[in-house]
């Protein structure tokens, strides 16, 4: 088969139900976070969710950048490995420098109703074949190696194929 | 047809009979221990994925983080005049006496007129290394001051140079909203500056600017000195009711 180079997506939901120490930071502080910037698109607080200020104020579409802000120092301790996603062995294998927050839901009187997602993109990989419900890939590098180590792992819920690219 | 039926009617009384008599053992036995024990779970069940189990070493460990908004320098790699900005915040219920302890956001343009934000839909992803660059955000000290490292900004077409400013009290509570004006004219820091690359062909200025027209006193102007080989200053008081 043709070799194709892919990245993946891991789009991290995470709401008041996730119970790790590091889920639990980014979903309190982005709250809190978001709590003071939405006063910026919602003055005299005449809303309370984040769907009524976009109904209402387009320009609140920003807020997700601009909570994200409360975000990037809990991925800077992730040290570039994407969380959750495991190759067959039982190790995290993936590996990311971009990513996009998105607030899904929220409500500046009620942090049981934030729920907010980290995709997490990988760097490249080459995808080289499947094997039964697996994909065997590897770290895509410019240079052609004779031999490359490699990880077999299941697409997975939340987990999906961002994007390709035919190299042979 | 009857007796078929008789003889199912018979086959459910032989199967739901046990049952029945399970029934009434279980809650013969929870009689009286009511309370139970525990609270209810919250974790979500990922059973039948069919992936792996976690097997490596815990870690890294989480520490708190406070938000990539908060430092001085905002500058983040981007080229530009050196600029300080020293920005008081004073208590308009106070005489204006500074106020201790305010989280003051600033947040401006590049050298060529962008800011850092990405949209909020389609496919655009970014590097967590320096997406929030040009915006920062300090608490002020007894005097009610704090101080930006940061680049002169840029222009885009439509605006004259400004810098947003967002006070907060302590608690993380709106408190103004506003936007730092630049002295204009011969010798000033936009005079020198001059636009940078672009220079100042269709640059808006703050009589013909939709937010600073109306500014008749020059109150939303700020003080700017320096040059450009050592960079510039600029100081502005912001008075707020707290």
């Amino acid at each position: 088969m043709s070799r194709k180079v892919i990245t993946l997506c891991y789009r991290k939901v995470i709401d008041t139900t996730n119970a790790n120490a590091w889920d639990k930071f980014v979903h309190e502080d982005s709250f809190a976070e978001f709590k003071m910037q939405a006063q910026f698109y919602n003055e005299e607080q005449r809303f309370t969710t984040f769907a009524e200020m976009l109904l209402h104020v387009p320009e609140a579409e920003k807020l997700h950048f601009l909570v994200s802000a409360a975000i990037t120092g809990y991925l800077r301790q992730l040290n570039g490995i994407i969380p959750d996603i495991l190759d067959n062995l039982g190790r995290r294998f993936l590996t990311f420098e971009n990513f996009k927050f998105e607030i899904i839901n929220s409500d500046i009187n009620d942090i049981e109703k934030h729920k907010i997602a980290i995709n997490f993109f990988s760097k490249p990989l080459i995808w080289h074949d499947t094997i039964s419900n697996q994909l065997l890939v590897s770290q895509f590098k410019e240079t052609n190696e004779e031999e490359a180590f490699t990880n077999l792992f299941q697409i997975q819920p939340f987990v999906s194929i961002h994007a390709i690219k035919n190299i042979d | 047809m009857e007796r078929k039926n008789f003889i199912r009617s018979l086959m459910i009384g032989a199967i739901s009979t046990p049952v029945i008599i399970e029934a009434c053992k279980k809650s013969s036995v929870t009689d009286g221990t009511s309370s139970g024990s525990g609270t209810a779970g919250t974790t979500t069940s990922t059973n039948g994925t069919c992936t792996v189990a976690p097997t490596e070493t815990e870690g890294p460990f989480p520490t708190k983080a406070p938000a990539s908004y908060v430092r001085s320098d905002i500058t983040d790699g981007r080229s530009g005049y050196k600029l300080t900005a020293k920005i008081t915040i004073g208590n308009l219920n106070n005489n204006c006496a500074g106020l201790a302890n305010a989280i003051v956001d600033i947040w401006h343009c590049d050298a060529e007129g962008n800011y850092s934000e990405y949209g909020g839909s389609g496919m655009q992803s970014i590097n967590y290394q320096s997406v929030h660059f040009l915006r920062g955000r300090q608490i002020t000290d007894a005097n009610g001051l704090v101080t930006f490292t940061s680049i002169f900004p840029g222009w885009y077409s439509g605006r004259a140079t400004h810098i947003h400013v967002h006070v907060y009290n302590a608690a993380g509570t709106s408190l103004n909203v506003t936007q730092i004006a630049f002295p204009e004219g011969t010798g000033t820091s936009l005079a020198l500056v001059n636009g940078y690359n672009k220079g100042m062909t269709g640059y808006t200025y703050n009589n013909a600017d939709n937010v600073f027209s109306d500014d008749k006193t020059g109150v939303e102007i700020a003080t700017v000195t320096g040059t450009l080989v050592a960079g510039f200053e600029l100081t502005f008081k912001l008075n707020v009711k707290a």
